[in-house]
């Protein structure tokens, strides 16, 4: 059984990861905190019995499922905004800005040119990896970003390693495509990889 | 041959700049907002709160078997219906063969022979005659 530690230097070492990762997913920032923040509670109570070692296949299974929760909500929920969508006409973009949202941490360079170029990147990739589907982007986010050879990616899938591997290739044919449409081939990534 | 070989080298170019890719995602996933970082720490410490609360019920008993067991119905509601449907039909069968005893009680109580009868080894082959023997000799 895992202490209340050990869980928390977990989380504190996931959260980061697993927030951009749904970010990436469902493309809103406050459905994404909710998601991560839901999953982080689901471990805890409902795990809390497991050893420290099994948290990061857990988290990552509770992770997916959470996501794959809000899309089912989601499309109920857009069938009935686009049933009564004349009478919420006009609501969007009425938010009020905080400045909080924008401030970055932990942003070393201080050079402003360095910090614009690097966020265009950015921009770039998270779009690249945005436009792919689904499954190919969670294939792509397991193995690549998360680690898990194509054993551990099946499992949390729930697909054959066969399928694993051919959303990998996909994924990985269909970004670098869509990275080299922006000017950004194997070697600008291999240059920013090396400044970063 | 060399096609293999060809198809090879872009597949492991491409892993390559996948984990290139996942690099810079890593390192662009720690600059978050202020706002951000501090509703993942709320989320972070709600979560702290629940396991350590979940710790705390389980060393309420005396060896936690209670706490895991409500833990084990929680994780497992279908197994946790199972188990009370199969209880509910084992007791029937239970209560059945209960009733079973109760009408060989007044078989013994209303037999001709005394109840001893039935236990002693001497009245068994008389005992295990077929009813159509008996109904032939009458």
């Amino acid at each position: 059984m895992a202490s209340s530690q050990e869980l928390s230097d977990f989380l504190r070492d996931v959260e980061r990861r697993a927030f951009k990762q749904t970010v990436y997913a469902v493309r809103d920032e406050h459905v994404a905190l909710d998601i991560v923040q839901d999953a982080m509670l689901k471990l805890a109570e409902k795990y809390a019995d497991k050893p420290a070692a099994e948290y990061p296949m857990l988290f990552q299974r509770i992770l997916q499922n959470t996501m794959k929760d809000f899309w089912r909500r989601q499309k109920v929920r857009n069938l009935w905004t686009t049933l009564l969508s004349s009478f919420g006409a006009g609501q969007d973009g009425e938010e009020d800005h905080d400045p909080l949202d924008t401030i970055d941490v932990e942003d070393e360079s201080s050079n402003p040119a360095v910090q614009l170029e690097r966020s265009q990147t950015m921009k770039i990739i998270e779009k690249a990896l945005e436009k792919l589907p689904a499954r190919q982007r969670e294939a792509f986010i397991l193995r690549y970003w998360e680690d898990m050879d194509v054993a551990e990616t099946a499992e949390m899938m729930g697909c054959s390693q066969g399928s694993v591997k051919t959303h990998c290739s996909r994924a990985l044919h269909t970004m670098a495509a869509l990275l080299e449409k922006q000017g950004l081939g194997s070697k600008v990534i291999a240059t920013l990889v090396i400044e970063s | 041959m060399s096609v293999d070989n060809t198809n090879q080298e872009v597949n492991e170019e491409l892993e390559m700049q996948a984990k290139q890719i996942a690099g810079l995602l890593d390192a662009h996933a720690n600059r978050l907002s202020m706002r951000t970082l501090k509703q993942l720490e709320n989320g972070r410490a709600r979560a702290i709160k629940a396991h350590g609360q979940q710790l705390t019920d389980t060393s309420v008993n005396a060896d936690g078997t209670l706490s895991r067991m409500t833990s084990w119905v929680g994780h497992h509601r279908l197994a946790a219906t199972g188990l009370v449907l199969a209880t509910l039909v084992s007791s029937f069968v239970v209560l059945k063969s209960l009733n079973n005893n109760d009408s060989s009680d007044a078989f013994l109580l209303s037999a001709e022979l005394p109840p001893e009868a039935f236990v002693d080894k001497g009245f068994e082959p008389s005992l295990n005659v077929p009813d159509s023997h008996l109904q032939q000799k009458t």
